[in-house]
């Protein structure tokens, strides 16, 4: 307990208190002030919160530094929130380089992301809301990131999930888009239900869901006990292995949310939401919601080979799958949805081989370059008039030119292209796949490094694809769109015709964008390159996560110099083959570009997601109407309504009906049924005693 | 002396007449009438016996060793006394409202 750390609670607190200025004041303001005033001053409003947010990260982060290597970590503790012997929850967060590691990218991508959405959202009516919205979820992302027990957690954790369907469902007015927000939130469900189990066998093996110990929750740390519990339960059958259930449990919560293997489906349709919402969810919180608290559960993961394996397994397969099917999109937002699949599923691949600390030093990278990307494609939606199909595009460079080098920044480090970020994390984490033979054995450790290359290979070329296809090709398709006759109103968006010139957003839009390219451009080599170059510089971000995540894997191999050379080398080459690839493909031969005109072959296919949206859509959807019918027609109104609501009264009418004769109202009725029953009576008296 | 046997046969007698009457009379006066006959049936019995079986347990004191059987019937009278005032009192009313007071008649009050 360090109460020098009490500055931590501002940092979900101002959120929150953004989050209630908006709600409370943010409508009167707009009308108050009029639109443009009140719009400038609610944005400056709700930007502010998230950066002065960041700032009290970066002070959280000194004092970490400050703080001793053996015990790298404080537990603030505000309040009891529930204690019900044996259970006990402080309502506590933790500061350890994890979780200041993730608040500052929360908060610094995320406050980027909100100056962005400044300019973006400028013409919407429903501003206040958008920011309400937006400030919630980052109080909640923040909630998830600093709680230092898993139920506290959980309360992010839905926080994010109820915020994400507000917002991708934003725009409710159009049912495609809400019925969009319905899908992540119903979907995400599903993984909760995992995560929710965990949550309950946790504290069933342990007693405890607090993550590290403090005097408030009893000296409890299930982190720090996991090992010496969970070894009693090595063949026990009584409560099913909990050393593999618990990680399996909170595995399934975390493919939930950062929407892995059979539970991906909410996210390419979260592009519903405005533009900003897909790159806060997609880059900064949400989705990354899944990895963290993998990584920050690590101990209780490590334990299970088979659970590593599961999530290595899964995460690989993500990948190579996500990626396929994003060669098969024409919008240029589902395009980079498939990417965060593919990216998400290289993070879980990390943490499947132990290697945690590199699975989050990708999603630090990923949360710059992805979000350079989708706010990139916002700029070029809004330049070409809300218009997202990329066979639309073409020869954009030439008219945004900013966009333009900001996206190339980010294409490229996507890529996995040295020195950009994106190379540093994903080449560390192919070389940790590829020294994973002692885990696993070594043809599972080839089969995932080959996976794992080819997905590189298949980034590098779709996102190739996607940048070709919007600004490098020469002819400006939109010129071929069937004229347009609309009326010149300020105030609707208006629609892309031939006769419309694409024009470089705001300042507020692209002073973001550019940062952020910054940051995708030397974010990497800043934090990880040194070690890679010259042994004499650190590995920072490992070496400042090493307290929380980096443990030694025992049978992971440490690669020799000349052989991470090698891979590397491997990487970079593939990365090129998959450019080059795409370059000569969509230079020659345009393809799919042809407007109006349906693909066909495997594009189609991959488009389809190889028809796993249709079969899920088929076999729950459907079949789960059907019995939902069978339930309401049988169960409700046959069982429910025809025999208990209402048989039961008719059954009580008819007797009432049967017996009602015999009230006839006559005294002398009643007095011979009187001296009838004496008789009986005596009678019965009688014989008993003769009887006797 | 008159046997037991004697008393009760008319006893019973008595609070059959009774009962009957008030089975199948339509009248309520001949009812009460009725009623008073099988309470008249009971104290004739209740006196009969307190004659031939007194009290075996009581000492010498009269009132606990006869009595005990009269008193029951002095209270039997007087119970009944109030209930046909009452009772008549209801008559009256029902006859004042409805001009007659054939008991069937009264069954509008029925469930």
């Amino acid at each position: 307990m360090n109460d020098s750390f009490a500055i931590v609670w501002w940092v979900p607190g101002l959120a929150l208190l953004g989050f209630l200025f908006q709600a409370m004041l943010g409508k009167w303001l707009v009308d108050r002030l009029g639109a443009a005033l009140g719009k400038r001053l609610l944005g400056t409003m709700a930007v502010l919160p998230i950066a002065a947010g960041f700032v009290i990260s970066v002070i959280l982060l000194q004092k970490v530094l400050a703080l001793p290597e053996t015990a790298k970590y404080a537990v603030q503790t505000l309040f009891t929130w529930i204690d019900v012997h044996p259970l006990l929850v402080p309502f506590e967060v933790l500061v350890d380089p994890l979780s200041v590691v993730m608040c500052l990218v929360v908060t610094g991508v995320g406050g980027l992301i909100h100056v962005y959405a400044t300019g973006y959202m400028a013409d919407d009516d429903d501003y206040p809301r958008f920011f309400t919205y937006f400030n919630l979820f980052i109080a909640f992302m923040l909630v998830l990131v600093l709680a230092n027990n898993l139920v506290l957690m959980f309360v992010g954790w839905e926080g994010v999930g109820l915020c994400s369907y507000l917002l991708i469902g934003f725009w409710y007015r159009d049912v495609f888009n809400a019925k969009c927000g319905n899908k992540a939130f119903i979907v995400n469900r599903v993984g909760d239900w995992g995560f929710m189990l965990g949550i309950f066998l946790v504290f069933v093996v342990f007693g405890s869901v607090s993550l590290y110990a403090s005097p408030e929750n009893g000296g409890r740390s299930i982190l720090q006990e996991a090992p010496d519990v969970l070894a009693q339960f090595f063949g026990d059958p009584s409560l099913g292995n909990p050393v593999f259930w618990i990680p399996i449990l909170l595995f399934i919560g975390a493919m939930g949310k950062s929407a892995q293997g059979p539970l991906y489906l909410w996210l390419p349709d979260a592009m519903a939401g405005p533009t900003p919402v897909s790159a806060l969810i997609h880059a900064a919180t949400m989705v990354t919601a899944g990895v963290y608290m993998v990584s920050r559960c690590h101990v209780l993961f490590e334990l299970s080979t088979e659970a590593m394996l599961l999530v290595a397994v899964v995460g690989a397969f993500t990948a190579l799958f996500a990626a396929t099917v994003a060669f098969g999109q024409f919008d240029i937002k589902k395009v980079l949805a498939y990417s965060t699949v593919s990216q998400l599923g290289y993070m879980f691949l990390a943490c499947g081989v132990g290697a945690f600390a590199t699975g989050m030093f990708h999603v630090v990278t990923h949360a710059f370059f992805k979000a350079l990307l989708f706010l990139g494609s916002g700029a070029v939606i809004m330049a070409m008039a809300h218009e997202q199909d990329m066979r639309k595009f073409g020869n954009l460079r030439k008219y945004l030119p900013i966009t333009y080098a900001c996206m190339v920044c980010g294409w490229l480090a996507i890529s996995g292209i040295p020195p950009l970020a994106g190379f540093w994390s994903k080449d560390e984490i192919l070389a940790k796949v590829f020294g994973a033979g002692g885990m696993f054995g070594d043809n599972a450790a080839w089969a995932l490094y080959a996976i794992g290359l080819g997905t590189a290979v298949l980034t590098a070329s779709y996102m190739t694809r996607m940048m070709w296809m919007t600004f490098v090709q020469k002819d400006e398709r939109w010129r071929k769109l069937p004229e347009t006759h609309h009326h010149d109103d300020a105030h609707s968006h208006h629609e892309l015709d031939p006769h419309h010139t694409p024009k470089e957003p705001y300042l507020c839009v692209w002073v973001p964008v550019a940062v952020l390219a910054l940051l995708s451009v030397v974010g990497g080599i800043v934090l990880a390159g040194g070690g890679f170059i010259l042994p004499a510089f650190p590995h920072y971000f490992e070496v400042f996560t090493h307290f929380s995540v980096a443990t030694e894997i025992a049978h992971t191999a440490h690669l020799s110099v000349p052989l991470e050379w090698l891979l590397a080398g491997v990487s970079v080459l593939g990365a090129v083959v998959g450019i080059a690839w795409s370059i000569r493909s969509y230079r020659v031969q345009p393809q799919d570009q042809e407007l109006g005109v349906e693909v066909e072959g495997w594009r189609a296919k991959a488009f389809a997601q190889w028809g796993y949206d249709g079969m899920i859509t088929r076999t729950f959807v459907d079949q789960g109407g059907r019995f939902a019918v069978v339930l309401w027609r049988w169960f409700d109104a046959g069982l429910i309504d025809k025999v208990f609501v209402n048989g039961i009264p008719k059954l009580i009418e008819t007797v009432g009906h049967a017996i009602r004769p015999l009230q006839t109202g006559y005294v002398r009725g009643y007095a011979a049924a009187m001296l009838f029953g004496v008789v009986v009576i005596i009678g019965w008296v009688f014989l008993s005693a003769v009887a006797r | 002396m008159v046997p037991l046997s004697g008393y009760l046969t008319i006893s019973a007698f008595l609070f059959t007449l009774g009962v009957l009457g008030v089975i199948i009379k339509r009248n309520p006066i001949v009812v009460f009438m009725c009623i008073e006959l099988m309470l008249n049936a009971v104290n004739l019995s209740l006196v009969a016996f307190a004659r031939h079986h007194p009290n075996p347990t009581a000492n010498a004191n009269l009132a606990e060793t006869v009595l005990t059987g009269h008193m029951f019937v002095i209270f039997v009278m007087a119970v009944a006394a109030a209930e046909v005032a009452v009772g008549l009192g209801i008559i009256m009313a029902i006859y004042r409202v409805r001009k007659k007071i054939d008991v069937d008649d009264m069954s509008v009050l029925r469930g």
